[in-house]
């Protein structure tokens, strides 16, 4: 049958509510984050801590496994929240490496395509094209971030001989609300930076640039003025510190010396936060430049 | 043995070094002009730049000079140390150096050096040398800034410690380290952006074993530009924690021992980007 002589008609089936058709971009920002090999192997990497932290509480917590491995008499390791906060640390700068590589996947290339007016002209706004962009690196990184923590944390109090979830239930508090901090801002972070450059490459050189290159600046800034408010721009610092007080751990020695107080880091994050947001703004628009 | 040998000769006396010089000059001209005007580079002198402006803001707001020199010579030597090696070179010969081959591969435009009849060995070391004249600019031009701004806020003083003191000599060794550095980070950039489609996870995982080093068995530690840079620091800086391992020194070398480990590392690892780049091929498609 010659190709002329097809006769068009309009779409039949079942049309997507329109609230909720922005999770078309979701669906589809899923499926090119799990196409690649590397993305499989960076997630299956994210659960190293998380396993490891599994069979630790295992082993304390049960005396034939202790018995089994001799470890009758390990001291100085306790399953508190100085264990937690280590494994979250992991956790957390895992899915850094994680966001580097999955986060300019996701926009850079609509941008490197021009392809925003064709996605834009849909049903679509400018806010439910981030927003669905934003549903998948939130749920990848809740993945491996939070959800792994509470896992811990569970089996711990389920593991525990002592009554120990109520007297430990700020742990649990404190590592969601440490985690939705740091996945909300890494998400940002990388759609915002994304949306900046149009190729992959850069974008995931970017986004380490984007967390070190400011600590070392603001490093500068500390030795050559003598003062701490560099560590401002030191976001994996400002990190530990709230990380630390959300999970009642005791300051470290250089944490004393510095005078940050928790609402100048919030300040200082929210800020970033907001920056991103307006890159976002400015950015993510229906148009297409060209250059002669 | 003689007849190869002299066949080698015949071989080597036949090559056309004159063409060979002028494509290389052209290349690099070429080269050296899209890096160093380009708008994308302008991060890159931001990285180099800023410490000269913190630096200068420094000057201005304390002028009646609270903090001592050898005060700031500590920090001069933890700025050169911890943020130019470890940061500003490191980020900014990434940016630069991945951007020879890899960034033209992905703009889609490497082939029209590819169909030109210049041997490809000399396409690279031109694209090399236009990425040290760039990367050498910004940050030869940023330290010297740093060290002139730092003293220049002491007057007499500070310029009798540049020229009667010790001065003079640190910033000779700076200056040393940065090209150094340049060349060695470049050299490794480059390959990595010829070996990998995405060079920046590569990179990271290079700048972690880059921060291992010092704990790592001494053969381990050659394979490393910081290890080597290390050895030609001329202030040593006292770091406490995990910091301490961007500045400890295991194993004493000497300072031309050092030199040369860069050099032929670099050496070695452009050559190895040369036999690369015979066997390049380029399929858009895949980027």
């Amino acid at each position: 049958m010659s190709v002329y002589k097809r006769t068009y008609h309009s779409y039949m089936g079942e049309v997507t509510p329109l609230r909720t058709r922005f999770l078309v971009l979701t669906r589809y920002g899923f499926s090119d984050v799990w196409s690649s090999r590397i993305t499989n192997i960076l997630f299956a990497m994210c659960f190293l801590p998380t396993v490891i932290g599994l069979v630790m509480i295992y082993v304390m917590n049960s005396d034939v496994a202790k018995l089994l491995l001799g470890a009758q008499n390990i001291r100085g390791l306790t399953i508190d929240q100085r264990f937690f906060f280590g494994v979250m640390q992991s956790q957390c700068w895992l899915a850094l490496i994680l966001t580097a590589w999955i986060g300019p996947r996701l926009i850079s290339a609509d941008m490197s395509d021009n392809a925003l007016p064709i996605l834009l002209s849909r049903p679509i706004t400018r806010w439910e094209y981030v927003l669905g962009k934003l549903i998948v690196l939130w749920t990848m990184l809740s993945a491996v971030t939070w959800a792994p923590l509470l896992l811990l944390w569970g089996f711990q109090a389920y593991n525990a001989k002592q009554p120990w979830a109520a007297a430990n239930l700020f742990i649990a508090g404190g590592m969601v609300a440490g985690s939705l901090i740091w996945v909300a801002l890494l998400s940002l972070v990388a759609l915002a930076l994304s949306s900046w450059v149009k190729w992959r490459v850069v974008g995931t050189g970017l986004i380490f640039g984007a967390i070190f290159i400011p600590a070392g600046v603001g490093g500068v800034f500390n030795a050559v003025m003598r003062t701490d408010k560099g560590f401002l721009l030191n976001i994996p610092f400002m990190m530990t510190i709230l990380w630390h007080r959300l999970l009642r751990v005791p300051a470290l020695f250089f944490e004393q010396r510095v005078s940050l107080s928790l609402p100048e880091i919030s300040i200082a994050l929210a800020l970033m936060c907001a920056a991103c947001v307006l890159v976002l703004h400015r950015r993510i628009r229906a148009r297409e430049v060209v250059r002669g | 043995m003689r007849e190869r040998l002299e066949e080698a000769k015949k071989w080597a006396a036949r090559q056309p070094y004159r063409l060979w010089w002028v494509q290389l000059r052209a290349v690099v001209r070429l080269e050296a002009k899209r890096n160093v005007l380009a708008w994308r580079s302008l991060w890159i002198y931001f990285l180099g730049f800023i410490p000269v402006v913190i630096i200068g803001l420094h000057t201005i707001v304390d002028p009646a000079k609270a903090s001592g020199m050898g005060e700031d010579t500590m920090v001069l030597a933890g700025i050169f140390q911890l943020y130019y090696i470890r940061l500003g070179i490191f980020f900014g010969c990434l940016g630069i150096f991945s951007r020879l081959i890899r960034g033209e591969m992905v703009e889609r435009s490497l082939h029209y050096y590819l169909l030109a009849p210049v041997r490809r060995e000399i396409l690279l070391l031109g694209k090399f040398i236009a990425g040290c004249i760039t990367a050498l600019m910004i940050f030869e031009s940023a330290v010297f800034l740093s060290f002139t701004l730092i003293y220049a806020h002491y007057g007499a003083a500070g310029q009798a410690f540049v020229m009667d003191g010790p001065g003079l000599g640190q910033l000779e060794a700076y200056m040393g380290i940065t090209a150094l550095a340049c060349l060695g980070y470049g050299s490794i950039f480059m390959l990595l952006s010829m070996l990998f489609k995405n060079p920046t996870p590569a990179a990271m995982i290079f700048m972690g074993w880059e921060f291992i080093n010092p704990i790592l068995p001494s053969l381990l530690q050659k394979i490393s530009i910081a290890s080597y840079l290390r050895h030609l620091m001329p202030v040593s800086m006292p770091m406490h924690g995990v910091l301490a391992l961007l500045t400890v020194v295991t194993e004493p070398v000497r300072p031309w021992a050092a030199t040369m480990g860069v050099l032929v590392l670099t050496a070695v690892v452009v050559g190895i980007s040369c036999y690369r780049m015979r066997k390049l091929e380029i399929r858009y498609t895949t980027e």
